[in-house]
C-alpha cells in the first residue's frame, strides 16, 4: 500500500519523538541544556508536523483516515495498520500539544540524569501517540502495554519519596487489567477464525464480529464486556479502581502527573468507545446498570473525598476521578450527545487538569511541600500565577466562557436525555466541584500571607510560556467549540449506529409522531395558526386564546 | 406540512419582527475590551488616571450605545420592538423529543435587544457608569498599592457578565453571563483577599450560587427536551401549541403540558433563589458585603441580584403556564420579603441593615412576579435599583468620612457636615419606605396591590396572607430605614469620642489590619458570641479613646465630587422614577408596563370578580399611613429621644426576641450544623474508606500475592525440590549399594561373573 503525505507526516510526527530520543543517546551525560532545549525542540517539531493533519481531516466522512497498512505477521493476521478518525485525531492532536509542554516544565525541577529522563519522556510520547494510530489489534496492544515503561521510570526515578510503590502500583495495576483485555482479544481472535475462517487483528475486522458475538450465550458477552471493562475502568480510572492515580499523581515529577492527566487517563475512556462499545454493544446492555452506578459513584464520590485532602497534587488527583466519572456518563448515555460531550470533555480535562498539576508544580518547586496548610496569601506576592490558577480552577469547575463549561453542559443534557436521574445526580456535582476547588484556591491563594510564602517568586517567562498555549485553548473552546465538536460529528454517529443500530431510526420516528401530533393540534386551531403566521412574534407572545390553555387560570 | 417547514415558520415569524443589527455585540464587548486592557497592562500603569479612562470610558460608551439603540427601538411598531445579532454558533446540545423527534438544539452566540432587555441594559450600563465613577473616589487609597487596576478590571468584567445576561438572545446566554456574574462577584467579595472573612464570604457566595445553579440548568435541561430549543423567539412561537397538546411523555411518564411547564418553571426559579437571594439560600448575600461597598451597590442591590427577576420575567410565557411554580414564588418571595426585613430591624452594621433590606425588597418583586403582575415586579426592580444604589453609595460615602467605621452606633450627627449625602439618602428613604410621591410607594403598592387584587378576584386566601406578610414587611422596612437614618445622620457624632449615653461599641477597625481596611463585616462574632448585648455594654471613654480615635483628629466631612454626584443622582432618580408607572387610578398612563406588554404574556381574571376601584384607593391611602406610622414610631425610638432608652427597654422586656433576631435566626448556623458540617464528616469517612477499604484491597492483594509467592517458595524449596531431592537421594543412597561392587578389581568381576553363570545354568537346566 502506498503511503499518502498526510500518513507520512502522521507517522513522521508520532516516530519522531522515539528518532529524536534515540539522537539524545549520543549526546554525553552531562550536556544539560542540549537535553532540556532538545526535547522540547523535537516535541515542538512534532506537533508542528501533526497541525496539517487537523485541516486535511475530512470531516463529512466516518471512515479511518490518512490509513497506512503493510504487512507484518501475515500467518496470525497482523499488520502494520495506522490511521485515524475524528475522535482519535482529537485526542492524537492532544497529545502532540502536551508534549513541549510536558519537556518545557521539567526544566525547573529535574535536577539528576537528565539524559535519562529526557529519553524516557520522548519514548513515552511516541508509545502515546501509537497508541491512538494503531488500527491492529496487536500493534495498539504493544503500544498500550509499552507506554507503561517510560512511565514506571519517570515515576519510578525522578519522584516523590514513595516513588518505588506508586511506580510499581501503577505498573502491576494497569497491568492485570490488560491482561483481561488480552484474554478477551483473543477470544475474539478465535471465534473470528471459527466463524470466518480467518486470522485477521484489524480492528475493523474485530468491530465486524459484533454481531456474531451477539449471538453468543449472554455469558459469554458478559466476560467479554466484563473484561473490557476492567482493562479500561482501571485505565481511566474508575471507582472503586482509581486508588492507583492519587499514589502516582502525588509522587511523579509535574511533568508526569501532566502526562497521566492530560494523556494517559483518555487512554481508558478512548478504549471504551473504541472496542467495548463497537465490539460488545449487547454485553455492555446487559452490564449497563452497574456501569452507571460505578460512574455516578466515582462522580459524587471523587468529589466529596478530594474536598478533604491536604495535598494539592492528591485534590486534583481526586478530581479527575470526579470529572472522568462524568466523561463515562456521557459515553453510557449512548447517544450522540453525551458521547460526543464524553469525547469533548476528555480534551477539556487534558487541558484543565494538567494545567491544575503545573500550578501545583510551581509552587512545589519553590517551597518543596504541596501541602495546603502550608500556604496562604499568595496572590499578593504572585499575582500573575495567581490569575492563571484563578482561570485554571475557573475551566475545571466548568465555567461558561472556558472551555469546561461546554463539555459539562453537553454530556450532562446527553444524560439528561437517556437517564434523567443519573443526570441530575451528576448535576449536584457541580455544586461540590465548585466548593472543593474554590476552598483549596482561597487556602492557598487567600487570606493572610506568611513570612516564608512572601519571598515565593512570580512566574518567569519559562512558566508563563507553557501556561500560554493552555489558557488559549482554554478560552478558545469555551468561546467557539464548534471546530473541536465537527470533527468528531461522524465517527461518533458511525458509534452510535454501532451500539444502537435503531437509534436514528426511532428519531425519524419520534418526528414522524410528533408531526401527526402537530397537524392534529393544528387541526383543532386552524384559525388560531393563520393568526400566528401572520403576526410578528411579539404578538404570539400575547395570545389571546392563552385563557383556554390548561394553565391559564389560577 | 414537515417539522422543519412547521419549525421553520416559527423561527421565521421570530425572525421578521426583529431588526438585524451590526453593532449590537459592541454594548456587551466594551466592558469587555475595557477589562482586557487594564487586566493585562494595568499593572504596569503608573498612572491610574489611565485605568479610570478606560474602564469609565468603555462603560461609558456602552451606555450611550444602550441609549442609541433604545431610542431605535422607541421608533419601531410597538409589535416588533426587537434588534438582533447573531455573532456565531456556540455549540449544540441535545434536543428536544416531543415536537422536533431528536432534534440538535444548535446554541447561537446571540444577542437580543427588545422592551425588557434594553431597559435592563440601560439599568445596567447606567448603574455601572455611576458606580464606577463613585468607585474612583472611594477606592482612591487603593491607588497606591497596585490593586486599583484590579478592581476596575474586575467591575468592567462584571458588567460585561450582566449585559450578556440580560442582552443574550437565548438561555444559554443568559446561563452565560449568570455564571459570570457569579464568579465577578466572587472576585468582588474576596477583593480584600488578605483578610480571611472576605476570601470565605466569596467562596459562600459562590457556592451558594451553585446550589441554584443546579436548579437553573435542571430546568433548562427540561425546557429544551420540551421545546428543542432555548432560543426565546423561537420558545415563544411554540409554547402556545406545546401548551395545547392533550399530554407530553418524556421519559415514560405521560402528563399535561401543565405537569411539564410547572416542573421546569419550579427548577429554574431554585437558580432564582440562589441569584436573587431568596429564602432558603439568601444567606451569602449579607455575607458579601464583606466586599467594597461600590460592589454592594452595583452587584448586590441594583443589578446582579435582580437576574432571577429578569429571568422569570424573560420566561414569562413559561410561568404563566405553571401555576404551581408561580404559587411557589409569591410564597418564597412573602416569606423572604418579611423575614429578611425583620432581620434588618436589629442590625448595627449600616451595610447589614441595607443587605437585609435588599433581600427583603427582592422578595417584593418575587411577590409581584408571582402574582402575575411581571411588569410591577420589573417596576420595583428600576425603583429599588435607583433607591437602594443611592443608599448604599451613601452608605459607602459615610463609611469613608467616618474612617472605615460601619457600626452605626459610632456614627451620628452626620447630617450637618454631609449634607448632600445626607439629603440623597433621606430622598432614598422616602422612596423606600413607601412615601408617596417617591418612586418606592408606587412600585410598592402596585405589587401588593396586584397581590391583593389577585386574592380578591380568586377569593384566594393564600394571597390575602402573603398580601398580610408583605404589609408587615413595609412597616418594618419603613422602621429600620429611619432606624438607620437616625442612628447615622442625627445626633451628635459619637465617633470622636463624645458619647453622653454610653452608645458606641469598641470599633472593630483599628483591630484588623494594618492598611486602611474596609473594616470587618462580618458581624458573625459579634452577634453570636454575645449577642444583643453591646447596647447595654457601657464603653468608658478612655478605652474608646484608647481604641485610636483620637489619631483621626479631624472629623468626618463631606466626601469629594465624584462621590456625592452619582449619589444624588440615583437620590433624584429615587424621587422621579415612579411617575414612569403612574397607575390609571392615580391619572397615570403606566408607561412602563405599556411598554413591557408586548412580551409579557397576562393571566386573564375571570370576569364579574374585579375588584373596585374604591378598595384601591382604600389601600393607598392605608399603605400611606401604615408607612407614616412605622417611621414615626422610628423617630418616637431613636430620634425623639436620643439616648435610645426606649428601644433598650424593649431589649430587656424580649432578650429573646432581640437575640434571635440579631442572630438572624440562627440560620447560618442550622446550614452549618445540618449540612455543611454532615458533608465534610462524609467526606472525612469517604477518605478513610478509600485510603483503608479501597487501598487497603490493593495494597492487600499486593501483599497477599507476595505472601503467596513465599509460601510458594517454601513450597517449592520443601515439597517440589525436596521430591525432586529426595528422588536424587534415594537413587545417591541405592546407588551406593551398587557403587561398592564397582570395586574395579578383576578377580571381584570374575567372582560375581561365575556367580552370575552357575545362578544362569542352575536356572536353564533344573528348569
Amino acid at each position: 500500500m502506498s503511503m499518502s503525505s498526510s500518513a507520512l507526516l502522521m507517522l513522521l510526527a508520532t516516530f519522531l519523538p522515539l528518532l529524536g530520543g534515540l539522537v539524545l543517546l549520543f549526546v554525553p551525560n552531562e550536556k544539560r541544556e542540549i537535553f532540556q532545549k532538545g526535547a522540547v525542540a523535537i516535541m515542538v517539531a512534532s506537533f508542528l508536523l501533526s497541525v496539517p493533519l487537523w485541516f486535511q481531516y475530512d470531516r463529512g466522512s466516518d471512515a479511518v483516515q490518512f490509513a497506512y497498512s503493510v504487512s507484518w505477521m501475515p500467518s496470525l493476521g497482523v499488520k502494520f495498520n495506522v490511521g485515524m478518525d475524528g475522535i482519535s485525531l482529537l485526542l492524537w492532536l492532544l497529545t502532540t500539544f502536551t508534549g513541549p509542554i510536558a519537556a518545557l516544565c521539567s526544566w525547573g525541577n529535574i535536577e539528576e540524569r537528565w539524559k535519562e529522563y529526557y529519553i524516557w519522556m520522548l519514548v513515552l510520547q511516541t508509545s502515546l501517540l501509537g497508541v491512538f494510530i494503531a488500527q491492529d489489534m496487536l500493534l495498539f496492544y504493544i503500544f498500550w502495554e509499552v507506554m507503561l515503561v517510560p512511565m514506571y521510570f519517570l515515576i519510578g526515578i525522578w519522584g516523590g519519596p514513595q516513588k518505588l510503590y506508586a511506580a510499581i502500583k501503577l505498573f502491576l495495576y494497569t497491568l492485570s487489567g490488560s491482561v483481561l483485555m488480552m484474554v478477551a482479544i483473543f477470544a475474539i481472535y478465535f471465534l473470528q477464525h471459527k466463524t470466518n475462517n480467518a486470522y485477521d487483528f484489524s480492528i475493523e475486522s474485530f468491530q465486524a464480529m459484533a454481531p456474531v458475538i451477539a449471538q453468543q450465550t449472554k455469558a459469554f458477552q458478559v466476560l467479554l464486556a466484563l473484561a473490557f471493562f476492567l482493562a479500561f475502568a482501571i485505565k481511566v480510572p474508575m471507582f472503586p479502581f482509581h486508588t492507583w492515580l492519587p499514589d502516582a499523581h502525588v509522587q511523579a515529577p509535574t511533568a508526569g502527573s501532566v502526562i497521566l492527566a492530560g494523556i494517559m487517563l483518555k487512554m481508558g475512556t478512548y478504549g471504551f468507545v473504541r472496542f467495548l462499545l463497537p465490539i460488545v454493544p449487547d454485553g455492555t446492555k446487559m452490564l449497563m446498570p452497574w456501569f452507571l452506578a460505578l460512574a455516578i459513584i466515582g462522580v459524587i464520590y471523587g468529589a466529596l473525598v478530594a474536598m478533604v485532602q491536604k495535598d494539592m497534587k492528591k485534590l486534583v488527583a481526586y478530581s479527575s476521578v470526579s470529572h472522568l466519572g462524568l466523561c463515562m456518563l456521557g459515553i453510557f448515555a449512548l447517544n450522540p450527545w453525551g458521547l460526543k460531550g464524553a469525547l469533548f470533555q476528555m480534551l477539556n480535562h487534558g487541558i484543565s487538569t494538567p494545567g491544575l498539576f503545573l500550578a501545583v508544580g510551581i509552587v512545589y518547586e519553590r517551597r518543596h511541600t504541596r501541602m495546603i496548610a502550608d500556604y496562604g496569601g499568595l496572590s499578593k506576592t504572585m499575582p500573575i500565577y495567581a490569575t492563571i490558577f484563578m482561570l485554571m480552577t475557573m475551566s475545571s469547575i466548568g465555567l461558561p466562557l472556558l472551555n469546561g463549561f461546554i463539555g459539562e453542559a453537553t454530556i450532562l443534557m446527553g444524560t439528561f436525555q437517556t437517564w434523567p436521574w443519573v443526570a441530575v445526580l451528576a448535576t449536584s456535582g457541580i455544586i461540590l466541584g465548585a466548593a472543593y476547588m474554590l476552598w483549596m484556591f482561597q487556602r492557598v491563594m487567600f487570606g493572610p500571607i506568611s513570612e516564608v510564602n512572601t519571598k515565593m517568586a512570580d512566574l518567569n517567562f519559562r512558566e508563563i510560556a507553557y501556561f500560554t498555549p493552555l489558557l488559549i485553548m482554554a478560552v478558545w473552546i469555551g468561546l467557539y467549540p464548534k471546530p473541536f465538536m465537527d470533527i468528531m460529528d461522524k465517527p461518533v454517529r458511525k458509534l452510535v449506529l454501532q451500539v444502537q443500530p435503531d437509534f436514528f431510526k426511532a428519531e425519524a420516528l419520534d418526528a414522524k409522531q410528533a408531526e401527526a401530533a402537530k397537524v392534529g393540534m393544528h387541526g383543532m386551531e386552524a384559525t388560531d395558526v393563520k393568526e400566528h403566521e401572520a403576526v410578528p412574534a411579539e404578538h404570539t407572545a400575547k395570545p389571546s386564546a392563552e385563557t383556554a390553555t390548561p394553565g391559564g387560570g389560577h | 406540512m414537515s417539522i422543519e417547514q412547521a419549525a421553520g415558520h416559527l423561527i421565521g415569524a421570530a425572525g421578521a419582527a426583529s431588526t438585524g443589527s451590526g453593532i449590537l455585540w459592541l454594548i456587551p464587548f466594551l466592558p469587555f475590551f475595557g477589562f482586557l486592557i487594564n487586566g493585562l497592562t494595568g499593572r504596569r500603569l503608573k498612572n491610574t488616571k489611565v485605568v479610570d479612562a478606560i474602564a469609565l470610558g468603555s462603560v461609558g460608551i456602552s451606555f450611550l450605545l444602550t441609549i442609541y439603540f433604545f431610542f431605535q427601538l422607541v421608533a419601531l411598531p410597538e409589535s416588533s420592538r426587537s434588534i438582533h445579532q447573531n455573532l456565531w454558533t456556540w455549540f449544540d446540545l441535545g434536543g428536544a423529543r416531543v415536537f422536533g423527534g431528536l432534534s440538535t438544539a444548535t446554541i447561537k452566540w446571540a444577542y437580543k435587544f427588545d422592551a425588557l432587555s434594553g431597559a435592563m441594559a440601560i439599568l445596567v450600563t447606567g448603574a455601572g457608569f455611576l458606580i464606577h465613577l463613585f468607585s474612583t473616589g472611594y477606592m482612591s487609597e487603593e491607588r497606591n498599592d497596585g490593586r486599583y487596576y484590579r478592581f476596575m478590571a474586575y467591575m468592567n468584567l462584571f458588567v460585561f457578565s450582566m449585559l450578556n445576561l440580560v442582552l443574550g438572545a437565548n438561555i444559554l446566554m443568559m446561563f452565560l453571563g449568570w455564571e459570570g456574574v457569579g464568579v465577578c462577584s466572587y472576585l468582588l467579595i474576596g477583593f480584600y483577599f488578605d483578610r480571611e472573612y472576605a476570601a470565605v464570604a466569596g467562596k459562600k457566595a459562590f457556592v451558594f450560587n451553585r446550589v441554584g445553579d443546579f436548579g437553573f440548568m435542571i430546568g433548562f435541561f427540561l425546557l429544551i427536551m420540551l421545546f428543542g430549543t432555548v432560543d426565546y423567539d423561537t420558545m415563544m412561537g411554540m409554547v402556545r401549541n406545546l401548551s395545547a397538546a392533550p399530554s407530553i411523555t418524556l421519559f415514560g411518564h405521560t402528563a399535561t403540558p401543565t405537569f411539564w411547564f410547572n416542573l421546569s418553571a419550579c427548577c429554574l426559579f431554585v437558580g432564582a433563589m440562589g441569584k436573587s437571594a431568596q429564602i432558603p439560600l439568601y444567606v451569602w448575600l449579607p455575607d458579601a458585603m464583606a466586599g467594597p461597598t461600590p460592589v454592594s451597590a452595583l452587584i448586590h442591590a441594583a443589578t446582579m441580584v435582580t437576574s432571577g427577576l429578569y429571568m422569570i420575567t424573560r420566561l414569562n410565557f413559561i410561568y404563566v403556564q405553571a401555576p404551581v411554580a408561580l404559587s411557589l414564588v409569591l410564597l418564597v418571595g412573602s416569606l423572604t420579603a418579611l423575614f429578611a426585613a425583620t432581620m434588618g430591624l436589629a442590625q448595627y452594621d449600616i451595610k447589614k441593615v441595607l443587605a437585609y433590606s435588599t433581600v427583603s425588597q427582592l422578595g417584593f418583586m418575587f411577590m409581584g412576579l408571582g402574582a402575575g403582575a411581571f411588569s410591577a415586579g420589573m417596576f420595583h426592580v428600576f425603583t429599588h435599583a435607583a433607591f437602594k444604589a443611592c443608599l448604599f453609595l451613601g452608605s459607602g460615602s459615610v463609611i469613608v468620612a467616618c474612617h472605615h467605621e460601619q457600626d452605626m452606633r459610632n456614627m451620628g450627627g452626620l447630617r450637618k457636615v454631609m449634607p448632600w449625602t445626607f439629603a440623597s439618602m433621606g430622598l432614598a428613604t422616602l422612596a423606600i419606605a413607601g412615601v408617596p410621591p417617591f418612586s418606592g410607594f408606587f412600585s410598592k403598592d402596585e405589587i401588593l396591590w396586584k397581590v391583593f387584587e389577585h386574592g380578591w378576584n380568586h377569593q384566594g386566601t393564600f394571597y390575602f396572607v402573603c398580601w398580610g406578610m408583605g404589609m408587615l414587611a413595609a412597616f418594618c422596612t419603613a422602621f429600620y430605614m429611619v432606624r438607620l437614618m437616625a442612628m447615622t445622620f442625627f445626633g451628635e457624632y459619637r465617633g470622636a469620642g463624645s458619647d453622653p449615653f454610653g452608645l458606641t461599641v469598641p470599633s472593630e477597625v483599628h483591630h484588623t489590619s494594618d492598611d486602611h481596611a474596609h473594616p470587618h463585616t462580618d458581624a458573625h462574632a459579634d452577634a453570636h458570641t454575645n449577642p444583643g448585648l453591646h447596647v447595654f455594654d457601657p464603653q468608658p471613654a478612655e478605652e474608646l479613646t484608647d481604641h485610636g480615635h483620637a489619631e483621626h483628629a479631624h472629623g468626618p466631612a463631606e466626601v469629594p465630587w465624584n462621590m456625592w454626584v452619582p449619589v444624588f443622582i440615583f437620590g433624584l432618580l429615587a424621587v422621579v422614577l415612579g411617575f414612569l408607572n403612574l397607575p390609571p387610578s392615580l391619572g397615570g398612563n403606566e408607561h412602563f408596563s405599556k411598554w413591557l406588554e408586548p412580551l409579557l404574556y397576562q393571566i386573564n381574571a375571570p370576569e364579574g370578580h374585579h375588584a373596585a376601584e374604591s378598595i384601591e384607593y382604600g389601600l393607598m391611602g392605608f399603605a400611606i399611613v401604615w408607612a407614616l406610622s412605622a417611621m414615626g414610631l422610628a423617630w418616637w425610638i431613636y430620634i425623639t429621644d436620643p439616648s435610645w432608652s426606649r428601644a433598650k427597654a424593649f431589649v430587656k422586656r424580649f432578650p429573646q426576641v432581640f437575640e434571635w433576631v440579631n442572630a438572624k435566626y440562627y440560620v447560618d448556623e442550622f446550614y452549618d450544623a445540618m449540612i455543611i458540617n454532615p458533608i465534610k464528616q462524609l467526606s472525612a469517612q469517604l477518605w478513610s474508606f478509600d485510603t483503608w477499604v479501597l487501598d487497603g484491597t490493593v495494597n492487600g492483594a499486593g501483599r497477599f500475592t507476595v505472601m503467596l509467592a513465599k509460601a510458594s517458595d517454601w513450597f517449592d524449596a520443601k515439597v517440589v525440590d525436596g521430591l525432586v531431592n529426595s528422588v536424587a537421594w534415594g537413587l545417591q543412597k541405592s546407588s551406593s549399594g551398587f557403587r561398592t561392587m564397582q570395586s574395579g578389581q578383576v578377580q571381584n568381576y570374575a567372582f560375581v561373573m561365575i556367580l552370575g553363570f552357575l545362578a544362569f545354568a542352575c536356572w536353564k537346566f533344573l528348569a
